[in-house]
């Protein structure tokens, strides 16, 4: 490629005679690569394995949920919200649920909130476990991959009982849920956390101590506080550069204001602490489960009185931790049961806007890291 | 596996010679059946339950296919895990040119069948993936479980084991079908099904009836008891914490400084902590105002949540949302922005309508952002150093987020 | 006169038979010299098949046991379906491969590009020439076998030099051009510990080496020189690992990174090629160092006469086969147990390290030769 033109996107200039310029050359990762973690494509300007710039393309998974949402009746649109960040499906369907309330004024029972609570946290084990195994499995270790999928499955069990489906949930509704959860999902949660105990246990000795992890994400891809701030960084991401926001201390929803548990912060904003901000993270849902396990109400009701799906004309904006970070849904309603606009703000956008500026000076490698522990979902991103 | 093909013609004419191009034929059948090797490829949902079908619950290895080839070279089959986009096509197509032949496409999920969710109302999905590969297998689903996965694997295994190199695998062509209404199609076929069934139904009953005059039936209807739950009120939001400002009290900070915000009264009397109101700016105002709420210490308002637009019949609506990390408090802004009539009608779809400063040089994050509003609205950043369509190709005629935007791949939903 | 130096059973034979077949011949064509050279021949053709049986034959096998390992360790149950327990899966996707369509993508360098998959396997297939698998089985026993396997060792960076760069593809290249760094820089750490063994066992013929191991099991040089022996096979497992680009040391192929390195772009046979080659460069590290280490040939024999009665009936060759395949099995559980140490890592891992206390053990060793040699 004519080095005088660069392609669209890049901006570092340097001077051309210089001898560094003559050895730059262009890398283009994706739209199918196996460490993009989707259809994301990476154009790098590279110096020998040295990243000089780095442009992301967006748009290879572009699908326009937005423009068809405004055709959709409001309840159709809850499952285009599994298809954004299908690692976390169960949550996005709070996230626009929560708005939707906020639109027909109405609450939920005591019951639903703990079911609500509970399937949050089972989701957040989920996606995190998936980092656990991308993580591993991006640095070489195929054997990370399965392992972190391996206890996965058994949260789809457990979410397959519950909703019907493993992965696309489509479970919220305004004012409740589908259905009632079976009543062998308060033993299973246990018995789940009681396996998750200990194997994680193995899995952090495999991972967290491991010389060769260690070596790999210390002081790789450092992310400083103002610049996670400045870029909308969110989530585990946000917590592990040293700011301390988790929309569930910070705003509140559901019954979060009533459990007990503390949000994991790192301060060197290196891979390695956002790996152990999840593997916290982990950790903290599992003591929430066990909270909401002792006090579940088994009596009442699961949902409020059935009523027609329609928002009162307004704006309504909700939004929700979810494993990766803010999960923001803006309802405009006008009259009528279809929404004039819907718009998600999902947390990995802003991670793959920043990742230029923490991948410079780095290598390929450095680079697989670091995509690893952002953890994006590219579809999330497109939508 | 040129040279096989030429084998029947040599061999056949001479006596015996067939049996030993069967012989080539089982052989090599069993071991292109046995040995399938995936391209690893996923754009969506699906390419998780493919993951998740390599994994150690289900174990794809059993069948010999759990060699996840990145390069598609050394690839077999392509599993086609995920909504094909129009951007993404070209690269689809690339990638099956590079593998080496005999090469097999799977269309793993509804929307690689066709356009699944995303048929209607939509100017990006392709409807199916046979409109860009010849698909070999289709296995339904949104996802397809891992189980789904390997039913389409071994079809495919018996489809190969039919093979022969008499009429060697070649490439297939795509049907040129892009804009066909495939749920209406399968909708009415299967209506007519049902008619033919419901008449065949109804002539069994009558036969029925005819050949057993006096028969009774002895089902008796249960009656199943309709739970009734208890409407409940929505919790009322949580008090402010120390130091958090109302959204009284923000607005009033900023209706100091900027004439021109206003507010709706009625909601900002019953506004909570969670509930954000709009504050509406003029355009001109709009980067003063956000460099003070940035920068004035009572409000400190360090992160963007969101840039977005709404458009409405005569003007665009920017929202900008930033919320303060230390004091948690929220502000958006509401910026009127009216449509530029000078442009002439028949321009007007392709050409950006109205301008607006952006804000990239106080908050990083909204660079993406306002792309993402460019691209979707058409709406011009001044003094953003980079504004490129960033979902959409750069020859997109249009700008899909406005109301009166058309397409003509778009199929309008059924009512 | 020429003397081939072929030694084993199966080439006395040959010798001792072709003189006697050649008494058919009319007497005028008949000589010693002819006899010899014939001889040589037949012998030369039985150890090229044998050599080549032993290579190619255990590579699926190999394929087939990497793929159980890996599925063990990771909770699976790997290959089920086709023939008892997945046994036959490597041949079908052998059979695959070879049916597969060979191309060339456009802009390659064609003699090249198709020459590499070729060169890569010249290194393994002479070092198996050199092996002692039993007491008379070794194809080629020279005495400066050690140095020749040292100089054979660099044709495989050749190999994967030669495809990186003739596949137009900077994937490739940068897989290549690492590749070419690690096994440059491992080469040296790997020699040494070589010349370690050399320097203990005091001969560079294979043979002579797994001689003095004779006896117990404490005469393994990986006890009998004691500690240091240990940090030498240590030393002789890392290098080896990183000499072969096998995973946590496979950087040249980074699948994560680089989508399959310098084999990015083969396809079919010679991509099979480059798969079998890996394969046959595992039985060949193995097989040294359990010919420098772990004894060759002999039974692990304990000390205690009745036990080492019964160890010594099994033959050799079978020892020898046991313990590679043992040698492999911890490849193998290396392989899908660590994650993979970056480009740079690696190289100050080698030249900061692994280099200075090679050259410590070097000097260490000549001390206990001096004291107890």
């Amino acid at each position: 490629m004519s080095m005088t033109q660069l392609p669209p996107g890049f901006k570092i200039i340097r001077d051309e005679n210089s001898e560094a310029y003559s050895d730059e050359f262009f890398v283009n990762m994706g739209p199918q690569h196996p460490s993009t973690h989707g259809a994301l494509r990476l154009a790098i300007r590279m110096d020998g394995e040295t990243i000089v710039e780095l442009v992301p393309h967006h748009g290879y998974i572009h699908r326009g949920m937005e423009k068809q949402a405004e055709s959709m009746s409001y309840l159709q649109y809850i499952p285009m919200s599994d298809r954004q960040d299908y690692l976390t499906a169960i949550q996005n369907n709070l996230g626009v649920v929560l708005a939707y309330e906020k639109g027909m004024n109405i609450g939920v029972p005591l019951r639903q909130e703990y079911i609500r609570v509970m399937l949050q946290e089972l989701g957040r084990i989920a996606s995190h476990l998936v980092f656990f195994g991308c993580f591993g499995g991006d640095l070489g270790g195929q054997t990370c991959l399965l392992f972190g999928f391996k206890e996965r499955e058994m949260i789809h069990d457990i979410l397959e009982e519950v909703t019907g489906s493993r992965l696309t949930t489509n479970f919220f509704r305004p004012g409740g849920s589908r259905f009632d959860v079976p009543d062998t999902f308060i033993p299973r949660v246990k018995a789940f956390l009681e396996h998750l105990e200990s194997t994680m246990k193995d899995y952090e000795r495999f991972l967290s101590k491991n010389v060769i992890v260690r070596e790999r994400s210390i002081g790789i891809g450092v992310l400083s506080k103002e610049d996670a701030i400045a870029y909308g960084c969110s989530g585990p991401v946000l917590r592990a550069s040293g700011v301390n926001f988790d929309v569930r201390k910070n705003n509140p929803y559901s019954i979060y204001s009533q459990l007990e548990f503390d949000v994991p912060v790192a301060y060197n904003g290196d891979c390695y602490d956002r790996y152990n901000v999840r593997i916290a993270e982990i950790h903290e849902s599992m003591r929430i489960l066990r909270q909401c396990i002792d006090k579940f109400p088994t009596e009442g009701p699961w949902r409020s009185k059935e009523k027609p799906v329609k928002l009162n004309p307004g704006r309504y904006y909700s939004e929700i931790e979810t494993a990766k970070g803010l999960y923001g849904t803006y309802v405009v309603a006008a009259s009528g049961d279809k929404p004039y606009r819907i718009h998600t703000r999902g947390p990995s956008f802003p991670h793959i806007g920043v990742l230029n500026k923490m991948v410079q000076g780095l290598t390929v490698s450095d680079l697989v890291t670091i995509m690893a522990t952002l953890d994006p979902v590219i579809p999330e991103i497109d939508r | 596996m040129g040279i096989i093909n030429f084998a029947p013609k040599i061999l056949d004419p001479i006596p015996g010679g067939k049996y030993v191009v069967n012989a080539v034929d089982y052989v090599v059948n069993w071991a292109r059946a046995n040995s399938i090797w995936p391209l690893t490829y996923g754009t969506s949902c699906c390419a998780i339950e493919m993951m998740s079908s390599s994994m150690a619950r289900y174990d794809i290895a059993r069948f010999g296919s759990e060699v996840f080839r990145a390069s598609p070279r050394q690839a077999d089959l392509f599993i086609l895990a995920g909504t094909i986009t129009r951007r993404m096509a070209p690269a689809i197509q690339m990638l099956w040119e590079q593998m080496p032949g005999p090469k097999y496409v799977l269309a793993m999920g509804a929307c690689t069948i066709s356009g699944g969710p995303f048929i209607y109302d939509n100017y990006s999905v392709v409807r199916g993936a046979q409109n860009i590969l010849p698909v070999d297998v289709f296995v339904p689903g949104c996802p397809p479980r891992p189980e789904a996965l390997f039913h389409g694997l071994l079809t495919l295994r018996e489809k190969i084991l039919h093979e022969t190199c008499r009429n060697p695998w070649q490439e297939g062509y795509p049907e040129d079908v892009s804009r066909v209404d495939r749920y209406r199609e399968a909708a009415k076929a299967w209506a007519e099904l049902e008619k033919i069934k419901d008449e065949e139904m109804a002539e069994a009953r009558e036969k029925f009836k005819a050949e057993n005059p006096d028969y009774k039936s002895a089902f008796k209807p249960v009656r199943v008891v309709k739970e009734t739950f208890p409407e409940v009120e929505r919790p009322a939001a949580a008090d402010l914490k120390s130091g958090e400002l109302s959204q009284t009290d923000i607005f009033n900070a900023i209706k100091a400084k900027f004439e021109s915000a206003t507010v709706d009264e009625a909601l900002l009397a019953t506004a909570t902590s969670d509930s954000p109101v709009e504050i509406t700016l003029d355009v001109n105002e709009y980067l003063a105002a956000t460099e003070f709420v940035k920068n004035d210490p009572r409000l400190k308002m360090d992160y963007l949540i969101d840039v977005t637009a709404i458009d409405y019949p005569d003007h665009f609506e920017l929202i900008t949302q930033l919320r303060s990390i230390e004091l948690g408090h929220k502000v958006f802004f509401c910026i009127p922005l009216k449509k530029d009539e000078s442009i002439p009608e028949e321009k007007r779809a392709t050409s950006l309508l109205a301008k607006v400063p952006s804000i990239m040089q106080l908050y990083p994050a909204a660079s993406i952002k306002e792309r993402e509003v460019y691209d979707m609205f058409g709406i011009n950043f001044v003094g953003h150093d980079d504004l490129r369509r960033i979902f959409l190709d750069k020859d997109f005629v249009g700008y899909p987020l406005r109301k009166d935007f058309t397409n003509p791949e778009m199929i309008k939903r059924p009512v | 006169m020429f003397v081939p130096s072929i030694t084993n059973p199966v080439g006395d034979f040959v010798r001792e038979w072709v003189p006697k077949l050649a008494e058919y011949l009319p007497a005028s064509i008949q000589s010693d010299t002819l006899n010899s050279i014939v001889a040589f021949l037949i012998n030369a053709v039985i150890c090229v098949i044998a050599v080549c049986l032993v290579n190619i034959g255990s590579a699926p096998i190999l394929i087939y046991m990497e793929r159980k390992v890996c599925a063990h360790v990771q909770c699976r149950l790997g290959p089920m379906r086709l023939g008892w327990h997945g046994t036959i899966q490597t041949i079908a996707d052998v059979l695959k491969m070879l049916f597969k369509e060979v191309y060339a993508p456009a802009g390659v360098d064609k003699f090249v590009f198709f020459l590499a998959p070729l060169v890569v396997l010249i290194a393994p297939f002479m070092v198996a020439a050199l092996i002692p698998f039993g007491e008379n089985l070794v194809v080629a026993d020279i005495d400066m076998g050690i140095p020749l396997i040292i100089a054979i060792n660099g044709f495989g960076v050749l190999a994967i030099l030669l495809g990186g760069w003739s596949s137009n593809n900077k994937y490739s290249l940068l897989g290549a051009l690492r590749s070419g760094a690690q096994m440059i820089s491992y080469e040296i750490s790997f020699a040494l510990v070589l010349l370690f063994v050399v320097m203990v066992a005091g001969s560079t013929n294979l043979m002579a080496i797994t001689q003095t191991q004779s006896g117990t099991v404490f005469d393994w040089w990986i006890f009998k020189a004691p500690v240091l022996g240990f940090i030498a096979f240590i030393m002789f497992f890392i290098t080896s690992t990183a000499e072969m680009n096998r995973a946590p040391f496979d950087i040249a192929e980074a699948e994560q990174e680089l989508t399959g390195g310098y084999h990015t772009e083969y396809n079919g046979t010679p991509f099979a090629m480059f798969y079998l080659a890996e394969y046959i460069a595992l039985v060949t590290n193995s097989s040294l160092a359990v010919t420098c280490f772990l004894g060759g040939f002999h039974a692990p024999c304990i000390g205690i006469a009745a036990v080492d009665g019964i160890l010594t009936m099994v033959p050799g060759v079978v020892w020898f086969f046991a313990k590679v395949f043992f040698m492999i099995w911890c490849y193998m559980m290396v392989r899908w147990t660590f994650v993979r140490p970056r480009v740079d890592q690696l190289m100050s891992f080698e030249w900061k390290f692994l280099l200075p206390l090679n050259l410590l053990l070097l000097v260490a060793g000549a001390a206990y030769v001096a004291l107890v040699g």
